[in-house]
């Protein structure tokens, strides 16, 4: 086999995987989505229904009395958690990535940006251990009804602060998983900007800032919705920290932005066990269903991103 | 000196029979642009200008030729306190445009009145009519509708309007080398300089190209002083009026540009030029 040969095969196994994931993972929850229906994605429901009652038969699916599977709060709450992780992440990072790559002298540079790197390197649970032992008391204790009482006229701050785990102290976590993501790749396409780009703007009489934010950063954008779709990526699918942070909810949706979610990754994690008590198997089902409807998010994110990228490459042919 | 005719005043380095202070004298009679005094430059422990002193007349075309590593880029990007951007120079002596003392001046004020066009062309990957406006735009010297009418004047000093009329919102990328390096110009002309700094602008260019930019020079000088950095010295005889012969972070010489061709005062200068070394 030549060289040549050899690679397009292992390009092509990785795709052949990706495939085969989403069609068993498809076939798998087949039964759950034709028990479920539509209602699957719009109802408060979960309800793997009495563990020691005689199956019963619905639509053709053996289930147990009392079964009822509907994520609504799954979806709200991976999505709001990762969109007020994106929303923290993307300033803090575009502004640490600037830092790191024009303001800070070049000895100061590497060994900040190892550090950068290195909380990339951290594994997430223990994330979600430190948000579990440090973060929440101070958020529960302190923070939130610092925020409560002086942001609480702002919709959605107000209310009670509940004990810390929730939805804010999720995007929190998920934030610090995701701006070492941004910031690093961000720093490199900057520093890999031309100098003769900034001496042109220099010599024009532009600041060190102006330099930087209009001739720099339009430079970077691509980079910039690209690594930030990457951290989305991340945010969406992140299971352990925030399993351990969110509070769990069970069927509510959160009415302000310090009480309790369940996000579909962590959700997997916490509910697998007890599905797998489920003698006619549809709870474990169910889940594989979260788990595809986890994964078509996460395509549409990716394919958002393709768009956007296309949208702005054509741009910058255009403009640019 | 009142009677001396144009041609026979000497402008330059103080000779042994000279003072800085006739230097001054002269100067103030033909219209002086910047007078560098005594500047001494260092990288770090590294020196690499020596006690240079000249003068640039106003709206004359002045040319620093010498061999590579001589100083005379560096020599350039203290004119407009390009040098600041490097960590660890400095710069000693006395640089004074239309006598302020440019240190003391705002640099941005400076920048915007000595403008720089570098050795490789460096457009911003925006459009054409963008680059244009973007010093105009940051220095927040004019109102939408005037930008555009800058711009299009700017490209016309440049030579370039022609060309890019039909397609002012393309990138600047598309370009070819010759038409970046006039929009560097243009881009650099937008915010009107008082004075043009050049270094080695046509040493990526082909012959017509440089040929294009060499008139443009020899139009733009009516308006504006122009400082030129280059290797080629067919180029410095083609252009300048004036021209400094930098070695070794030394000004051996400065002179008319005829003076320096054909009866240099050093045997360095003679050397150079006929291309016995560098």
């Amino acid at each position: 086999m030549n060289f040549r040969r050899f690679t397009a095969l292992l390009a092509s196994v990785v795709a052949i995987v990706l495939v085969v994931i989403v069609v068993f993972l498809a076939a798998y929850a087949w039964p759950a989505v034709r028990l479920n229906g539509f209602h699957f994605l719009i109802d408060n429901s979960w309800n793997l229904g009495r563990q020691y009652g005689t199956p019963i038969t619905v639509h053709g699916q053996e289930i147990l009395p009392g079964a009822h599977y509907g994520i609504l709060f799954l979806i709200a709450g991976t999505l709001l958690s990762t969109a007020i992780a994106l929303a923290i992440a993307v300033p803090v990072g575009v502004g640490a990535a600037l830092f790191l790559a024009e303001g800070v002298p070049p000895i100061m540079r590497s060994w900040l940006s190892f550090f950068v790197e290195l909380l990339a390197a951290i594994p997430s649970v223990v994330f979600g251990l430190w948000g579990y032992v440090v973060v929440i008391p101070f958020l529960g204790h302190h923070l939130f009804p610092f925020m409560i009482k002086w942001l609480g006229f702002i919709p959605f701050f107000g209310g009670t602060p509940g004990s810390g785990y929730g939805l804010l102290t999720s995007g929190l976590v998920l934030t610090l998983m995701i701006v070492p993501l941004i910031t690093a790749t961000l720093r490199d396409a900057l520093v890999s900007q031309p100098a003769s780009l900034r001496e042109a703007a220099v010599a024009l009489g532009a600041s060190r800032f102006e330099t930087m934010w209009t001739v720099l950063m339009p430079a970077v954008r691509r980079v910039l919705i690209g690594s930030s779709i990457l951290a989305t990526g991340r945010a969406l699918g992140e299971t352990m920290a925030v399993l351990m942070v969110s509070g769990n909810a069970l069927n509510i949706l959160p009415n302000n932005i310090y009480q309790p979610i369940s996000t579909m990754a962590s959700f997997i994690v916490s509910q697998l066990d007890s599905a797998m008590q489920d003698p006619t198997g549809m709870a474990v089902r169910s889940l594989a269903e979260v788990a595809l409807v986890l994964c078509l998010i996460s395509i549409m994110v990716n394919g958002l991103a393709r768009v956007l990228l296309y949208y702005e490459g054509r741009q910058a042919a255009r403009i640019a | 000196m009142g009677n001396l005719t144009e041609s026979e005043v000497i402008i330059g380095v103080p000779g042994p029979d000279r003072t800085i202070q006739d230097s001054v004298n002269e100067a103030s009679k033909s219209a002086l642009k910047i007078a560098v005094g005594h500047l001494n430059f260092h990288y770090g422990p590294r020196q690499v200008l020596f006690d240079i002193s000249l003068e640039i007349p106003d709206r004359k075309i002045t040319a620093l030729i010498g061999p590579s590593g001589c100083g005379k880029s560096t020599f350039l990007r203290t004119l407009n306190r390009m040098h600041e951007t490097v960590n660890g120079t400095r710069a000693e002596g006395e640089v004074l445009l239309d006598g302020q003392d440019i240190f003391a001046i705002d640099v941005v004020r400076l920048r915007r009145r000595v403008g720089m066009v570098f050795q490789k062309s460096n457009p911003f990957p925006k459009s054409i009519f963008e680059n244009v406006a973007y010093g105009l735009k940051i220095n927040r010297m004019a109102n939408r509708s005037a930008i555009a009418e800058i711009v299009e004047k700017s490209l016309r000093r440049a030579a370039l309007w022609d060309e890019v009329k039909d397609h002012l919102h393309k990138s600047a990328y598309s370009l070819s080398g010759g038409q970046q390096q006039r929009l560097c110009i243009a881009r650099a002309l937008a915010v009107d300089p008082e004075v043009l700094l050049l270094d080695e602008p046509c040493s990526a260019l082909d012959p017509v190209a440089t040929a294009k930019i060499e008139d443009l020079l020899l139009d733009l000088v009516s308006s504006c002083t122009i400082v030129i950095v280059t290797h080629n010295m067919q180029q410095a005889a083609r252009v300048a009026d004036y021209t400094g012969f930098f070695l070794l972070g030394k000004l051996i010489e400065f002179n008319k540009t005829d003076v320096i061709f054909k009866n240099p005062a050093q045997k360095e200068t003679e050397d150079y030029i006929t291309g016995r070394f560098g």
